[in-house]
């Protein structure tokens, strides 16, 4: 008795101090995680031959929305953007039903052949058989320059896999047990009570899977390079950047003749790159609240029910 | 059960796996056919693969639909990178897939010697393609592919700097090496002859300069600088140059022998006495460690005295400064040599070899891809992919000569308008009549002189004044023909070569030791250098050495042969 | 190991006839995806055999006619890149030892930090700010590599170049005057934890929060009851519920040791760093890759592989011998 008064007095201080330095802790990351970015698109508004001096802080020293203009006028870019969307939408439907499902099968303790198939799957993460066996396998499978190449190899990754398995076995296995008492089948306990429950990680998962998607560009580089129809945002941003940080001394020596002959600058301005970056990165960032907020709710439904 | 589904489904795999088939060969008459007849009733298609740094048209390019209508020609765009090239062309060879039409710039001709690529030659000698034939006519020799393992011949048409007109239009303009100097630093010296200029001298003036302008615009004065990321000749080719050579690359070519020079007394003497005047508080420390935006900032920003670099490779900042009018904070080219030595820094255009447009083996028409080139060197075609169209992207005045108004100048600088109205990435690979195309124009906007002298601005004007000059051209040496052998650059050591190696270690030591051999104290110098000395010691510089002369050696040969 | 469990051991108690009956729906919904991975992650690693040749690809050939037209070097590749006596040797082991640096930096810094912040965000209660605190973290992660490599260049640079982490540390008076961070190496293996962790920091935290808000809240109300503080139920109680994902996340990023990035060693390595800066994937990239030499690649790949094969295996190992939450 007498000692939990004591610590009703502390109860006072101690939340205070705590969450006094933790808001403090919390407003400097915070400071540090957005200054580059706020700096970014600064930058993005601000006037190319201008930036070249460097020097641009939080605002725009000369503003202007040529940038944008440029930007979103250039036909490559915008294809590429609803292209990358597509893909995105694609990706991580394909891959929430294909990785919940086994998740689902490998989650279930009784199932002997789990084990094996989660090291089979787990290894995967490990080795890479390099890019031309690779290609030559997509080829051999016609998936060159066609749509499939972006979501057919792609559908399930092992670390999403692990992550959702080890959700679904928290789920209490009397719930299981009590649907199978009532002659549920696997796959009505895996539509009913599985998928429901399990919508925290599912949120998870497809916001990783979308950031993933959304943000590749090797795929499209190597298999699809051949139909400009089929770029995506993620590559063409980064043929403008590959084309000024690269530069290799051979492809300098090339460029070299270039600029003697045509006259050109060579060199991205970086006020194009910084406009590219964030025409790439918002999208992403205005669904992510609405998936947030999907995902929170799902969070709640997960932690309440039990 | 498992394990025969496993070996069913295995074994299906394998065989989709290892019997795709490759492409076969198409074989059959060389050109002895009639060319084909470009017309919008006579539609084709081509695929072409290329490797430039310029993006894709639009969908609806000006200059497309214009190939579409007039030509019939569709071209369906494969667009790499360069940093990007050898991933892609390792895995063209091993698949055995590759656009009809290859347009790829690998020094190494990997695609040539993966036998990916057609030989040119027996097509040329037909006379079906006289533009094409003229056009490697007189470079043949060095065009040819001399590798291990391959037929010796034609495989790639250059892309840049193969000149027409006698003497061609050169730019106005010097795009090489030099030590940079501010304009306003000679202003300032009240116009010093160039003549004869030392690295002491180079310093000294920036040091003046500087101990009277300690700050430009509020910012520290930056005296000596140079790009490092991706251009390591910033820091590494000045003691071939201030050692009266011509640029080589590495090396040092002398009586057809390459011989590396890092470690030479050239290099000792010029690291030594950068050594020193960092420790004048003359050289920017983060030379070393700068990225190229970073380099280009500062370049801009108007405050950095000089730097060693290539004209080109500082063309954004030159332009930033320019639209800022700052063109006392522009730059003059100055050429200093060690005593005795001829300044030879500027050298003639090097044809590109290895770079251009070639013909996939697998192609089922080669003939029809030369027709199409050989419709593209005309010098109709050749001025609308420079120029564009008359009336809409430049205008012709009573002799004849093409200029722009300032909003046309202006759309060639916009992104948007390019990928709209221009086919750079094409252009960037495409044969070119450089120099001069019919009627007296220059092939590029950027060369025509009218166009240089209507854009100099009076600053400009006034100071070319001063020096009794032109052109900017004129502040550097006026090259004789190139030496048999030049560039040494162009000669790339095989594969997985201990050449190859070496050279790639050569650079990082490079990069490692003389950052640090800068940047120390002057009385530690010495003992940094010996041990770069040691480092370069431990390399296998004589296999590197032997590669590059043996490509000397057959270069001499054949200009000799001819 | 676990592969070696085939159904064929139950089959003395109950026969796999009569398993697969009762499971056939659980077989039909992971064994078609199995075979699917053994066919785009399995099946490439037949092109492992340019490890054992000096593979050059001839244009036009069958993937059996490449492999057959080249040339076969045994374990020549193998040799080259252990054998320290040789240049190329050196640098690859030196790149090994630079990965497992930067790599066991990220790791643990990573773990430590992104669980305590993860911690911290739990015990923010308005949902206002939680929500808008972990947008704001999560934001880098959206961010491209080559970018976070710029911005990074631009932070380490001198105060005048606008490095404001120099003007930062001069201006709270912890050094006196500015550092070049990227000329010296000694930096390097830091400034690659510092962009990895301002990166992912916040990103990585969604797990631990996810695992967090699945935890009973019955479980704090006890531990007050039994007159627990708020440090205790955050190391009691909050920590302890997601312990499994805590094991199960470092027995994946020890098996990962050895890869440690690739965007900032190669935009940010320079000559000046290289000691410390080059890693296997920049070995690849430019002794192997750049060069043409994809045998060369292909075996450090290999080698890469076993070892974090063995770790992978090896941590798992100690997890399930401490009973804890294994990965297979």
């Amino acid at each position: 008795m007498k000692s939990k008064i004591i610590r009703r007095g502390k109860l006072h201080a101690e939340p205070l101090i705590f969450h006094t330095l933790n808001y403090v802790f919390l407003a400097l990351l915070c400071i540090a995680m957005l200054y580059p970015i706020v700096n970014t698109i600064a930058v993005s508004f601000n006037d190319g031959l201008d930036a070249v001096r460097g020097g641009i802080g939080l605002w725009p020293r000369a503003f202007t929305l040529d940038n944008y203009r440029t930007v979103l006028g250039m036909h490559t870019i915008l294809d590429a953007f609803w292209m990358s969307v597509y893909r995105t939408v694609v990706q991580v439907v394909t891959n929430i039903v294909v990785t919940s499902m086994l998740a689902f099968a490998l989650s279930r303790r009784e199932f002997k052949p789990g084990r094996p198939i989660a090291l089979i799957f787990v290894l995967t993460m490990y080795f890479n058989a390099g890019l031309i066996p690779n290609f030559i396998l997509i080829q051999s499978l016609g998936m060159v320059n066609s749509f499939a190449v972006y979501w057919v190899p792609t559908m399930i990754s092992a670390f999403n896999l692990i992550i959702m398995r080890t959700y679904m076995r928290t789920i209490p296995e009397a719930l299981l047990e009590s649907a199978k008492l009532d002659g549920a089948s696997d796959f009505r306990i895996y539509l009913q009570i599985v998928m429901p429950l399990s919508k925290p990680v599912l949120a998870t998962v497809a916001l990783f899977v979308a950031v993933g998607a959304w943000n590749t560009w090797f795929d499209a580089f190597i298999y699809n390079s051949g139909s400009q129809r089929l770029s995506v945002l993620q590559y063409e941003l980064q043929r403008v950047l590959a084309s000024a940080m690269m530069q290799g001394q051979q492809s300098s020596q090339s460029s070299q003749a270039a600029q003697a002959g045509m006259g050109l600058s060579m060199v991205t301005p970086q006020t194009i790159r910084a406009t590219i970056t964030v025409v790439a990165a918002v999208p992403i960032l205005i669904v992510y609240p609405f998936l947030q907020r999907y995902f929170v709710h799902g969070v709640q439904l997960g932690g309440v029910k039990e | 059960m498992k394990r025969t589904l496993l070996t069913a489904f295995l074994s299906v795999i394998l065989s989709t796996v290892l019997f795709a088939s490759g492409a076969d060969e198409a074989k059959g008459a060389k050109g002895n056919g009639e060319p084909h007849v470009f017309s919008p009733d006579n539609p084709v298609t081509i695929d072409a693969w290329i490797v430039t740094s310029q993006t894709a048209p639009s969908p609806d390019n000006k200059i497309s639909k214009l190939l579409k209508e007039r030509l019939g020609v569709t071209l369906n765009y494969d667009i790499t990178t360069p940093d990007q090239q050898l991933d892609r062309i390792g895995i063209m060879l091993a698949a055995g897939t590759i656009p009809e039409l290859v347009g790829s710039t690998d020094q190494n001709a990997r695609l040539v010697q993966g036998g990916a690529m057609l030989r040119l030659d027996d097509y040329l000698d037909s006379g079906r393609w006289p533009l094409l034939a003229e056009h490697v006519r007189p470079v043949r020799k060095k065009l040819t592919w001399t590798g291990g393992g391959v037929e010796d011949g034609l495989y790639q048409f250059p892309n840049y700097n193969r000149f027409y007109g006698n003497p061609p239009i050169m730019s106005p303009i010097h795009w090489g090496s030099a030590f940079w100097i501010q304009k306003d630093v000679l202003a300032f010296h009240n116009y010093p002859s160039l003549e004869n200029m030392t690295l002491e001298r180079y310093f000294d003036l920036i040091e003046s300069y500087m101990k009277a302008n300690p700050t430009i615009d509020g910012a520290k004065t930056i005296g000596f600088s140079f790009p490092m990321q991706g251009r390591v000749w910033g820091l590494t080719n000045p003691p071939l140059f201030l050692a009266g050579y011509p640029n080589d690359g590495g090396v040092m070519v002398d009586d057809g022998q390459a011989k590396i020079y890092a470690n030479s007394k050239y290099a000792y003497d010029y690291f030594k006495f950068l050594n020193m005047a960092h420790d004048r508080g003359l050289v920017d420390p983060e030379s070393f460690t700068q990225t190229l935006d970073q380099y280009l900032a500062k370049v801009a920003s108007g405050r950095v005295l000089g730097v060693h670099d290539q004209r080109w490779s500082f063309g954004t900042a030159n332009d930033a400064l320019v639209a800022n009018g700052q063109y006392e904070r522009t730059y003059a080219a100055t050429m200093p040599v060690f005593p005795g030595k001829k300044p030879y820094y500027a050298d003639r255009d090097v044809l590109n070899i290895n770079q251009g447009f070639g013909i996939a083996s697998n192609a089922e028409n080669p003939e029809l891809l030369l027709d199409f080139l050989e419709i593209m060197l005309t010098p109709e075609l050749q001025t609308i992919l420079s120029w564009g169209i008359e009336g809409e992207d430049y205008l012709v005045d009573e002799n004849g000569l093409f200029y722009k108004t300032q909003e046309m100048r202006d759309n060639f600088n916009n992104l948007t308008w390019k990928q709209d109205n221009r086919l750079e990435a094409l252009l960037d690979i495409m044969v070119k009549r450089q120099g001069e195309l019919p009627g007296g124009n220059a092939f590029a906007a950027g060369d025509q002189p009218g166009e240089f002298f209507d854009s100099l601005k009076q600053y400009d004007k006034d100071f070319l004044a001063a020096y009794g000059l032109k052109t900017w051209r004129q502040f550097v040496n006026d090259p004789p023909p190139n030496p048999a052998h030049y560039p040494a650059w162009q000669i790339s050591p095989p594969d997985g070569s201990a050449a190859q190696v070496a050279n790639q270690q050569l650079e990082d030591a490079a990069q490692r030791y003389l950052s640090e051999a800068v940047l120390t104290s002057p009385a530690r110098f010495d003992s940094v250098w010996n041990e770069y000395m040691a480092a370069i010691d431990s390399i296998d510089v004589a296999a590197y050495e032997a590669v590059i002369t043996e490509g000397v050696q057959a270069r001499i040969r054949a200009a000799g042969g001819e | 190991m676990g592969i070696t469990t085939s159904p064929g051991v139950s089959a003395k108690k109950r026969p796999w006839r009569v398993t697969f009956k009762k499971q056939w729906q659980l077989y039909l919904m992971s064994f078609p995806m199995l075979f699917y991975l053994l066919l785009f992650a399995y099946v490439p690693l037949l092109g492992w055999v340019m490890a054992f040749q000096e593979f050059r690809p001839r244009f036009g050939l069958s993937p059996i006619g490449q492999v057959m037209s080249n040339k076969w070097v045994g374990l020549e590749n193998f040799k080259t890149l252990l054998d320290n006596s040789t240049i190329l040797g050196q640098r690859f082991l030196q790149s090994v030892v630079n990965t497992l640096g930067q790599s066991l930096l990220i790791l643990v810094l990573g773990f430590f930090l992104t669980i305590m912040l993860s911690l911290l965000l739990n015990e923010l209660r308005q949902t206002g700010v939680k929500r808008f605190v972990q947008n704001v973290l999560y934001l880098p992660h959206f961010l491209s590599w080559v970018i976070v490599a710029m911005l990074a260049s631009t932070a380490l640079s001198l105060p005048g170049s606008g490095g404001f982490l120099n003007d930062f540390l001069m201006k709270v008076h912890i050094i006196d005057r500015p550092i070049q961070f990227l000329a010296d190496p000694g930096y390097f293996w830091g400034i690659v934890a510092g962009t990895h962790l301002w990166k992912n920091l916040g990103w990585n935290t969604i797990i631990y929060m996810a695992a967090m808000t699945s935890i009973d809240p019955n479980l704090y109300e006890a531990a007050s009851i039994d007159g627990a503080n708020r440090y205790q139920k955050m190391w009691h109680v909050t920590l302890a519920s997601i312990r499994p994902t805590i094991v199960l996340l470092l027995i994946i990023n020890i098996g990962m040791l050895l890869t440690s990035g690739f965007e900032i060693q190669w935009l940010l390595g320079q000559g000046v760093n290289i000691v410390r800066s080059e890693n296997i994937d920049v070995f690849v990239l430019r002794y192997g890759i750049k060069m043409g030499n994809f045998s060369l690649a292909t075996a450090a790949g290999i080698l890469r592989t076993v070892v974090s094969i063995i770790l992978l295996t090896g941590s798992n190992f100690v997890a399930r011998s401490l009973k804890q939450e294994t990965l297979f």
